[in-house]
């Protein structure tokens, strides 16, 4: 038997009080005779139970028309354990028709098909949650068809299962997620990572993959900021708390996504993300208007990265075309992989060196793409050439990109190299014109001296002739 | 030689601290950018130190701001209003540096208290303390908090384009160090106005034995 442990808010109240809240409240319900008890089977309706009389047999199945087989067995215990309980079987399966039911034999075509046959039945009751799926990822892909080769995307029997449904405030072993199915590589590097070990070894209430990327509206990881908001959510302060040693904090954490420092072994790359100036987000692709790769395969016709020259071009063209207002990057740090967002360390791992990134050929630049949100919100990339977060040429493209040191325009290193040997060679020009004049002012002072003496002389004797006249 | 009193006390003391920042300021500069050729100081003590020293400088540019808008002395800064008169003053100082202190002529401009600058000093300094050191102050304080002012930083066109200009004026100013040191130097002795700025007393040729 698994072992499943009830969560608590997160924080740990202290013993003295969480006591005699617990004495209050059974004392309290004991009294008023509602004080909780498991379902049993006389809970459930005649009908419910007349369709578990059938289905609670183990290893009943029903052969479908692609050869798969669909387990029927409902186990009686394990439903009255579960959310669904107070629910009748016909209430979800209100299209069976109890005189032909396992009479007739009815065709289904696939474990997928019956799943998204019965997907409706839980709109109608989880209307609120539906509504947050219908516009998230996963439905969005569900739309398309999954038609390019992943698996199949989720629908709500692939990550709940009606008739075994615990309270999501009930923690279950990681195994037991349902992302985990195919999201494998992901899981995996999360299981192993702060927040995973934090949950499976000292089963803490840490973050699994809901509450960062939401249960039923996911989106995009890489769309907007959702994921830092995620981090927010629980460390409150952090912006505070780097603001006491990091110069510009505000700024890093708009510029960097949290994992860039926080997984120190994890790859990273600059990632320019087309912005609609105007109305202020992401720009994205219409569904069926591939605009994004047209675009950039034309600027980029060897497929060597856009250069500097391109990208401009690529930018006028979407502010022309893509955009009713103009169309700027705004360019993020991060790391490349979903994995490698799942590797976060442990805080007094997380790079706190400022010489890592702010030198010139620091490893997190030298890889750059450009980015648009897909019509789904997943990101559609084209490479750009590292050099241009160098040239003076891009200063206008990746304008709201910068990090000091790394990304430093060429040109001005130039211009200051030049600068430097002009003054210098001011004061040495100049000496050495002075230096080679040197004879010239000699003669100069020479004659001026000259000249002084022989007016000194003059007046000398001049005075000495006024002072024989005056004696006389 | 005469001895005048052109350098005010606060004049002085403004001039050091700049002379000091400044020197400080693109030491620390090119170490915050060049930390790939060097590294006196790591990327973030250069950065906290650039800062302070950024901010001791703009208190002390209020300093010689203050001094000069409250007293007389202001007129040191007053230009000429006549282009014939200010350019035939600028080509004759130009004349000087570029040939006539070559030969031993005399430098045609003779300071006082209230016309300390030649022609050339004149539209220089007018040129670096009203627009390039507050520019420099400016686009320094931007670059300090870029979220804080965020909305002026991309109203100036990014926050790449303000440290463009940020380093483009730390490329004149390190230029401007060097000449402005030289020059300094080509008084009557090399140490002449070195010294009138450390004492305040510049040492001119006394007018009856100047030879004009």
């Amino acid at each position: 038997m698994k072992v499943a442990w009830v969560s608590g808010n997160g924080r740990s109240l202290p013993c003295r009080m969480s006591f005699l809240t617990a004495a209050v409240v059974a004392v309290v319900l004991s009294v008023t005779g509602l004080a909780a008890r498991a379902a049993d089977s006389s809970d459930l309706s005649d009908e419910t139970k007349a369709c578990l009389k059938c289905h609670d047999k183990p290893g009943e199945v029903k052969k479908l028309d692609n050869g798969e087989k669909l387990s029927l067995h409902v186990s009686t215990k394990a439903f009255l354990d579960s959310m669904h309980n107070a629910t009748d079987c016909e209430d979800c399966h209100s299209d069976i028709d109890g005189d032909t039911h396992g009479k007739k034999k009815s065709a289904i075509a696939s474990k997928r098909e019956f799943s998204l046959s019965m997907q409706e039945s839980c709109r109608e009751c989880h209307k609120k949650n539906f509504a947050k799926y219908d516009d998230s990822l996963h439905a969005t892909l569900v739309k398309e068809g999954s038609k390019d080769g992943r698996k199949d995307a989720p629908l709500c029997s692939d990550c709940h299962n009606s008739h075994t449904l615990h309270s999501v405030k009930i923690i279950v072993p990681i195994a037991e997620t349902p992302c985990a199915q195919c999201h494998e590589d992901i899981f995996k590097a999360y299981s192993k990572d702060v927040h995973g070990i934090e949950r499976v070894a000292k089963g803490k209430r840490a973050p699994i993959c809901a509450d960062c990327h939401k249960s039923h509206d996911v989106t995009a990881a890489s769309l907007g900021d959702g994921i830092k908001d995620a981090c927010f959510a629980c460390h409150k302060n952090s912006v505070e708390q780097h603001k006491d040693w990091l110069p510009n904090a505000a700024l890093h954490f708009e510029a960097i996504s949290c994992p860039v420092c926080h997984a120190p072994d994890a790859e990273r790359r600059v990632n320019l993300r087309l912005f609609d100036n105007v109305a202020n987000r992401q720009m994205s692709e219409k569904t069926g208007v591939p605009q994004f790769e047209k675009l950039a395969k034309a600027a980029d016709e060897k497929n060597v990265g856009l250069d500097e020259r391109a990208l401009w071009s690529l930018l006028k063209d979407f502010s022309q075309e893509g955009s009713q207002g103009k169309t700027v990057l705004r360019g993020r740090l991060e790391v490349r992989s979903g994995v490698q967002a799942h590797q976060i360390s442990e805080k007094s791992k997380a790079i706190s060196d400022c010489n890592i990134c702010h030198q010139k050929g620091a490893a997190a630049f030298q890889s750059v793409s450009l980015t648009i949100a897909g019509p789904d919100g997943r990101p559609i990339r084209h490479g750009v050439q590292k050099d241009v977060l160098n040239s003076l040429l891009a200063t206008e493209s990746v304008r709201g990109f910068y990090a000091i040191g790394s990304t430093r325009i060429k040109l001005l290193d130039y211009a200051l190299l030049l600068v430097f040997l002009g003054a210098l060679s001011v004061p040495l020009g100049h000496m050495t014109i002075k230096r080679l004049f040197k004879g010239v002012r000699e003669k100069r002072e020479a004659e001026l001296a000259a000249v002084r003496l022989e007016a000194g002389n003059k007046a000398e004797s001049s005075d000495r002739r006024a002072g024989d006249d005056t004696s006389n | 030689m005469q001895k005048l009193y052109i350098n005010p006390l606060p004049v002085r003391i403004w001039h050091w601290t700049n002379a000091l920042g400044f020197v400080l300021l693109i030491g620390t500069g090119l170490q915050i950018r060049y930390l790939d050729l060097f590294q006196v100081l790591s990327f973030k003590s250069a950065v906290v130190v650039h800062n302070w020293i950024g901010f001791v400088l703009i208190a002390n540019f209020f300093v010689w701001l203050g001094f000069y808008l409250f007293t007389d002395k202001i007129k040191v800064y007053h230009p000429e209003l006549s282009p014939t008169k200010y350019f035939r003053a600028s080509f004759k100082q130009i004349q000087f540096y570029g040939y006539g202190i070559f030969k031993g002529d005399p430098n045609p401009h003779h300071p006082n208290a209230y016309v300390k600058f030649n022609p050339l000093q004149s539209m220089m300094y007018q040129i670096v303390m009203m627009l390039l050191v507050p520019l420099q102050f400016f686009t320094g304080v931007l670059l300090w908090d870029v979220a804080r002012f965020s909305s002026m930083v991309e109203m100036f066109g990014g926050v790449r384009i303000v440290d463009t200009v940020h380093v483009l004026l730390f490329i004149f100013f390190s230029g401007f160090i060097i000449v402005h040191i030289y020059l300094g130097s080509l008084g009557h002795t090399p140490s002449a106005h070195f010294k009138a700025m450390w004492n305040g007393y510049e040492e001119v040729d006394d007018p009856a034995h100047s030879g004009h």
